[in-house]
């Protein structure tokens, strides 16, 4: 299964790999094709047409996504009229595609790649607006957004929630220039079979589905950070989006490199309010004679923790003390808190909600 | 798990039982559709019509609490038609005759009266599942939150092994973890019985490796684990409580007797990151950070070592769970050194500890897939799939088991079986989920799903308020009439914290573990008007 | 409990059962085939007849329609309908024929020396498939690569190799679909064949599925050909003797013109929305259900019985440039508009004397439906045929054969063309959908304003068009704008803004 074999792509030989396709070979090699429609997590459709190359003794270029690497074959990324099949197909694609005051594609801070390929060429044709005739539809779902006039219909989103989420909530609907992704009866996701993963929108090339909470507007003082996900026991990673030291967005990291392969669900993706809510406890409480909480310092609680702690200690034993460590907690807390319980109780009395 | 979430797409046959996937995993749930629409065969076993009974080739619809009588009549079957895997039983395992001797009576035909399958369901779902080379087995709280929770995992476990489903790719027997870090708490040794590592603290050797590195005697008598930890508050031998990132008021089985219990309790310190209901009864709150504010790792199903990063400051003075827990250690006297991050807590850990020997931060940071353990060595690659070559401790143990019907069953005053589980949109006690300033608008309420057949009997249509009540309380919920259920059974949500779920269930223990019966208890049913509104859970 | 999407070829025929698409109907039918409502819903609305099903009057808006007078009918504008013969029609809700403006056209007249002969007796004593099974599948393929029959449909594939193809697969579940979704705007054989000698493609079709090995045979009929089905079932049910022992499916068109893409078709087969697949592979090696799959056009199948009843030899002697006789569409501005057999390769000329001549003086034609663009009269000797038609910009197709009089404004007719590839466009590919868009956005500012500046870029698009599509559509869809530009000039220069232009000049 080790088979590898060479092919030449742009003069220079690539090893590809037995059922690889072309772009994936070149993509290896470090070539660049530029592509709209392929998420490796999908069966190719080589609908958006972005990545078409020249392979020899074909008459037709052929989209690089779905056309598998063979011995020998030659392969070409770079011609003439390669440039000019991207140009021309670009300034289509631009055409039909919202654009801001400079007549670029729209800037979005998940990223849009039709901007990303077209922002610096000079050899697009100033083609007038296509009015597709697409209907919009009318969703009061608390995440998922779409905007018709970003989207190019690449059909990722759709695909990936057939193939990756099975859920098949989203469709193509209508054809021609009415087309379009909906739902069925066009109505709102929260009305299907939608699970709110928000993958369509991770998957989406060019920010045509978007998060209703996060701001689209890019920054570029935005820091990424990768962590895992606490939520469930799977572990996905997530890359948190940090604007102005607060969680902007959560996404995940491509598919291929983690354990959840570019995946999340709706909790992973959207439920990080917590994290900067107005109830979050802020300074150490401690109970006053009356019953009630007042704040307080932390050498102050901390006092009171090691007091209140130790006289059942040094009276009874540490076993008179329970030590209730968190599954939700690193690993690092959990194995401090039992050594704190062990160590410096001397009691095994330490456990955790979740033994499963 | 015993094997890789990432293998799960390559099974060919899935057994999925006691997990509500799809909601509760809802990546992996992925995963095995993606295995579906390969050609992969999945059954599920389960009381309710879950989602991802809809992609299944074949759902067992059990009679809640009767898994070992469908585990057993599977094993019965793939003994009688001999499809067990007589090379590996012959290598690997231990017992396997006493398991054939107590299995011999669970026949599928006597099967179908108690759990209500079709006897013909068990035989092809047992043929297939010993036939087919990758086939695993999937599990989760559905099958351990049960007083018989450990007979049922044996049961499993006895499937897998006579079948000889072990060691191989997309195979094996994997529990899926309901929370991100419950391997990596056990792991660490946030338990009664083990250090870090899964070393006895009735191990001499093992304790004397951790005095020497701790530098303080330590006691040889294994703890008490969390429900006697709770009877212990109840009877007063527990007198003080250090509470870490649980509201144990709501997670615990039959909360109000433990919160009468609670305010007996000579001192208890709480820690998290909300004011949580446990908090109530706190002498001290310690204001914690969350996982986007600290360091560390978790550990997911798959014995997966990941990092958490910090990515933001904790609010106020709220300060990261380690740092709180070295200032307290300190506090009391213990020389708790001085960690400048979590790294060197860390290593610590694992320099004691031979599975996760080779694991550090260092070595995570470089690889976004994380480190599985085993590990023991720094140039180890880390372990997907256990037991490769043979079960890791020389031969595995068969345990013959017998079923034992649930604690509580229905009668006339309580004729309903209800099981509790979480939905997609929240988790656990919600404290997070439900301060998603959307979330409202998918599940905003409290809600028990009820079959046509029961509901028309209590008179009780789609969307009424309703009262259930147990032996132990009452709550209150709006009525999902739905054929998702069985017949007789009832199911609710366990996240809202008005309506509490474990107000009604309860807290008879498994035997083994003190897991508690959150899956079944008795309740009835009753419709209450909108002006009873008030009167929550007044019984 | 059935495997998933097991039941998605039923999908669409539920949909048209229960009288197009709507919620209630989406849903019933996603509970009961499993498949999801999305899916249900998006591949509904792929198709004109499930989507617009209560539609009271249809009136066809293709070129020959268009040139007796379309636009003057009140109702709802449709896409050719294949009766270019009784140019203009109307079809009512039964998708029967309420509204016409001449007789229902001719056929060459009866002549037992050709393959089809329209004219003559629809004979079924199954001679053909009698000699088939002495020849056993060698001498078939032999007889067929003889007679050097080219595909029918337009793109003039040699079929014996098509049939060879399938026939060398390691797979052993094979198809054969008979592909009679004809309408391509000015078309209208194979209508004719399915009225007048369903036996003869019956025929070719029990041929070919013997030859193959077929596990059944699937026949893809347009939706707005209700009375071909039941000519071809009238038929089916008298052949009973010879043809029962094979597994016939009729499968309905739904109105969509792609979908005689051949792997649209499939793909509407299947229950989807006719979206053309990436070829390679052919559906020869992945066709249906991604099993080899034999697919031919009803005029293509209706030549095999000849052949091998009289030989391939002799059917390829019947030709003039290229094997066999074929069968030429005219309408438009000609005498007897209809469906003439004559040898493959004659010119405009010989097509057009034996439907009875030019009316008026011609000016332009198109010689093998919507595709095929325009030609000047200087082409009126130009062979017909497969291999000669590209020389000129064009192609033969279908062979539906449209002349236009002097009094038509090329620029309108070039949009009457344009608006029918950008409503058939599946919408998969950008260069198709967009470009199909762009085409009929520049004709129609154009004829507007006067201002030929909308044409900027045309010529870049056109190329996109040709070079980026998936499917055949996409390809040529510009063809009509850019050769009636090339050759009539006169017709895209300045003009008053709205006016219209005859023979070159003000009307």
């Amino acid at each position: 299964m080790s088979d590898t074999f060479p092919l030449v792509i742009d003069g220079q030989t690539v090893q590809a790999r037995q059922g690889e396709t072309v772009l994936q070979a070149a993509d290896r090699a470090g070539i660049q094709i530029p592509t709209f429609c392929n998420d490796p997590r999908l069966t190719p459709s080589g609908a958006c047409r972005m990545c078409l190359v020249e392979v020899q003794g074909q008459r037709r270029l052929q989209p690089s996504c779905a056309w598998k690497a063979e011995p020998g074959q030659v392969v070409t990324t770079a011609s003439e009229r390669i440039e000019k099949h991207r140009a021309v197909l670009l300034s289509m694609y631009l055409a039909d595609h919202s654009q801001d005051e400079a007549g670029q594609a729209a800037d979005i801070a998940t990223g849009n790649k039709l901007r990303a390929y077209t922002v610096d060429r000079d050899d697009l044709l100033p083609l007038a607006p296509v009015h597709s005739p697409r209907v919009g539809r009318a969703d009061d779902n608390p995440y998922i957004a779409f905007d018709p006039d970003r989207c190019i219909l690449c059909a990722r989103c759709t695909r990936y929630c057939d193939e990756v989420e099975g859920v098949s909530a989203i469709q193509l609907v209508e054809r021609g220039g009415h087309t379009t992704i909906g739902t069925a009866g066009m109505v709102g996701l929260l009305a299907t079979s939608c699970e709110l993963c928000g993958g369509c929108i991770a998957t989406c090339p060019t920010g045509a589905l978007f998060e209703k909470k996060a701001d689209p507007a890019p920054d570029p003082d935005e820091t990424i950070v990768r962590s895992t996900c606490n939520f469930c026991g799977v572990g996905c990673q997530v890359d948190l989006r940090v604007r102005d030291g607060r969680i902007a967005a959560v996404e995940a990291p491509p598919p291929g490199t983690t354990v959840n392969d570019g995946n999340l669900c709706v909790k992973g993706r959207f439920a990080y309010d917590f994290v900067h809510h107005d109830e979050r406890l802020r300074s150490p409480l401690i109970r006053q004679a009356d019953g009630s909480f007042r704040q307080a310092t932390w050498p102050e609680a901390l006092e009171r923790v090691a007091s209140g702690l130790k006289k059942i200690r040094d009276r009874d034993g540490g076993d008179a003390l329970g030590f209730i460590s968190s599954s939700r907690c690193t690993g690092e807390e959990n194995y401090l808190m039992q050594k704190l319980a062990r160590a410096a109780f001397g009691t095994n009395n330490c456990h955790q909600c979740a033994a499963t | 798990m015993t094997n890789s979430i990432p293998e799960i797409r390559d099974a060919d046959f899935l057994f999925v039982i006691g997990s509500n996937t799809t909601e509760a995993h809802p990546i992996i749930a992925m995963e095995m559709k993606r295995a579906v629409y390969r050609g992969a065969t999945l059954v599920v076993a389960d009381p309710r019509a879950i989602w991802l009974t809809e992609v299944a080739d074949l759902h067992l619809q059990l009679h809640p609490g009767t898994d070992v009588w469908l585990l057993n009549a599977m094993a019965h079957v793939i003994i009688e038609e001999d499809l067990v895997d007589h090379a590996f039983i012959e290598a690997h395992v231990e017992g396997f005759d006493a398991v054939a001797a107590a299995v011999a009576d669970y026949t599928p035909e006597q099967a179908e009266q108690v759990t209500g399958i079709p006897a013909d369901h068990i035989r092809r779902v047992a043929r297939q599942y010993a036939t087919t080379e990758r086939a695993g087995i999937y599990y989760t709280l559905g099958i351990t939150e049960h007083t018989h929770g450990t007979d049922n995992v044996y049961a499993l476990a006895n499937l897998v092994l006579m079948t000889g489903h072990l060691g191989k790719p997309s195979a094996g027997m994997n529990p899926l973890r309901g929370q991100n870090n419950v391997q990596g708490a056990n792991d660490a040794g946030a338990s009664p019985v083990f250090y870090p590592g899964y070393q006895r603290v009735t191990d001499d050797d093992a304790r004397q490796r951790f005095e020497a590195a701790w530098g303080v005697p330590l006691s040889p008598f294994p703890g008490t684990t969390l429900p006697a930890m709770m009877e212990g508050v109840k009877h007063g031998t527990v007198k003080g409580l250090y509470v870490m990132g649980e509201d144990i008021l709501l997670s615990e089985p039959n909360c109000r007797d433990l919160e009468e219990a609670m305010n007996r309790l000579e001192f208890m310190v709480v820690q998290d990151i909300f004011f949580n209901e446990t908090c109530r009864f706190a002498d001290v709150v310690l204001p914690a950070a969350c996982f986007a504010e600290k360091d560390g790792v978790f550990t997911n199903s798959d014995r997966r070592v990941q990092r958490v990063r910090k990515a933001v400051e904790p609010p106020g003075d709220a300060r990261a769970d380690w740092e709180i827990l070295c200032d307290v250690a300190r506090g009391v006297g213990y020389p708790m050194p001085h960690y400048a991050h979590p790294r060197e807590v860390y290593a610590e850990m694992a320099a004691l500890c031979d599975k996760f020997a080779g694991i550090r931060h260092e070595r995570i940071d470089q690889d976004p897939r994380g480190l599985q353990w085993p590990c023991p060595t720094a140039d180890h690659p880390g372990t997907p799939t256990l037991h490769v070559d043979g079960p890791m401790r020389g031969k595995a143990l068969m345990t013959p088991v017998t079923y034992r019907p649930s604690a509580e069953l229905p009668d006339v005053e309580y004729p309903l079986i209800l099981s509790t589980g979480r939905t997609l949109y929240h988790y656990n006690c919600a404290t997070q989920t439900r301060r998603e300033r959307h979330a409202p608008l998918t599940q905003p309420e409290n809600f028990l799903q009820i079959h046509p057949w029961d509901a028309r009997r209590l008179g009780v249509a789609h969307g009424d308020r309703i009262e259930v009540r147990s032996r132990r309380g009452a709550v209150r919920a709006r009525a999902q009439v739905t054929k998702d259920v069985r017949k007789g059974c009832v199911w609710m949500p366990l996240h809202f914290a008005e309506a509490r779920a474990n107000l009604l269930t309860n807290e008879a223990g498994d035997a083994v573990t003190g897991t508690a019966e959150y899956k079944v208890c008795a309740v009835a049913v009753a419709r209450v008007d909108q002006d009873g509104d008030e009167a929550v859970a007044a019984r | 409990m059935e495997r998933h999407g097991a039941q998605r070829h039923r999908v669409l025929a539920l949909l048209k059962e229960a009288g197009g698409v709507s919620v209630a109907s989406v849903q019933r039918i996603a509970r009961e085939t499993g498949v999801p409502e999305a899916d249900v819903w998006g591949a509904g609305r792929f198709y004109e007849l499930l989507s617009h099903p209560d539609v009271e009057r249809r009136v066809c808006q293709g070129l020959t329609c268009q040139l007796f007078g379309a636009a003057t009918l009140e109702g709802t504008k449709v896409s050719c309908l294949g009766q270019c013969d009784r140019a203009p029609v109307v079809l009512g809700r039964d998708l029967g024929v309420v509204h016409y403006g001449m007789p229902r056209g001719g056929v060459s007249p009866a002549d037992p020396d050709l393959p089809m002969d329209l004219g003559g007796p629809d004979t079924a004593d199954y001679a053909g498939l009698a000699r088939a099974r002495e020849l056993g599948v060698a001498g078939v393929l032999d007889a067929l690569a003889a007679a050097g029959l080219q595909g029918r449909g337009g793109a003039g594939f040699p079929a014996h190799l098509k049939w060879r193809s399938v026939s060398e697969q390691a797979v052993t579940e094979r198809y054969v679909v008979c592909n009679a979704d004809e309408g391509e705007p000015g078309t209208f054989k194979d209508r004719e064949i399915m009225l007048r000698r369903p036996h003869r493609m019956l025929e070719g079709l029990a041929i070919a599925a013997e030859t193959i090995g077929a596990a059944a045979i699937f026949i893809y009929i347009r939706g707005e050909f209700p009375e071909e089905k039941a000519s071809l079932q009238r038929a089916l049910a008298e052949a009973d003797a010879h043809l029962g022992h094979l597994d016939w499916r009729f499968v309905d068109g739904h109105g969509a013109y792609i979908c005689g893409e051949e792997t649209a078709l499939i793909e509407s087969i299947e229950g989807r929305r006719g979206m053309p697949r990436l070829k390679p592979p052919y559906p020869t090696v992945q066709g249906l259900w991604g099993k080899p799959t034999l697919m031919n056009n009803v005029e293509t199948l209706a030549c095999i019985p000849d052949i091998l009843v009289r030989g391939g030899e002799r059917f390829a002697a019947l030709g003039r440039t290229e094997p066999g006789t074929k069968l030429y569409c005219v309408s438009g501005h000609v005498g007897r508009p209809g469906v003439y057999e004559l040898p493959l390769g004659v010119c405009l000329d010989e097509v057009v004397d034996a439907a009875g001549g030019y009316v008026g003086t011609p000016r332009a034609f198109s010689p093998g439906g919507a595709s095929s663009g325009f030609l000047p009269m200087s082409a009126r000797r130009v062979p017909l045929d497969f291999k000669g038609l590209p020389a000129h910009g064009s192609m033969l197709g279908s062979a539906g054969v449209v002349v236009l009089d002097d009094t038509v404004d090329m620029a309108q007719a070039a949009l009457w063309q344009a608006v029918f590839f950008e409503d058939e466009s599946c919408g998969q590919c950008a260069p198709c959908r967009l470009g199909t868009q762009l085409v009929r956005q520049s004709i129609g500012r154009y004829l507007g304003t006067g201002d030929p500046a909308h044409f900027a870029h045309l010529d870049e698009i056109a190329w996109e068009m040709d070079q980026g599509s998936i499917c055949g559509l996409g390809m040529v869809a510009a063809l009509p704008l850019q050769m009636a530009r090339r050759h009539f000039p006169q017709d895209f220069g300045p003009r008053p803004p709205g006016a219209t232009m005859t023979g070159g000049g003000p009307a």
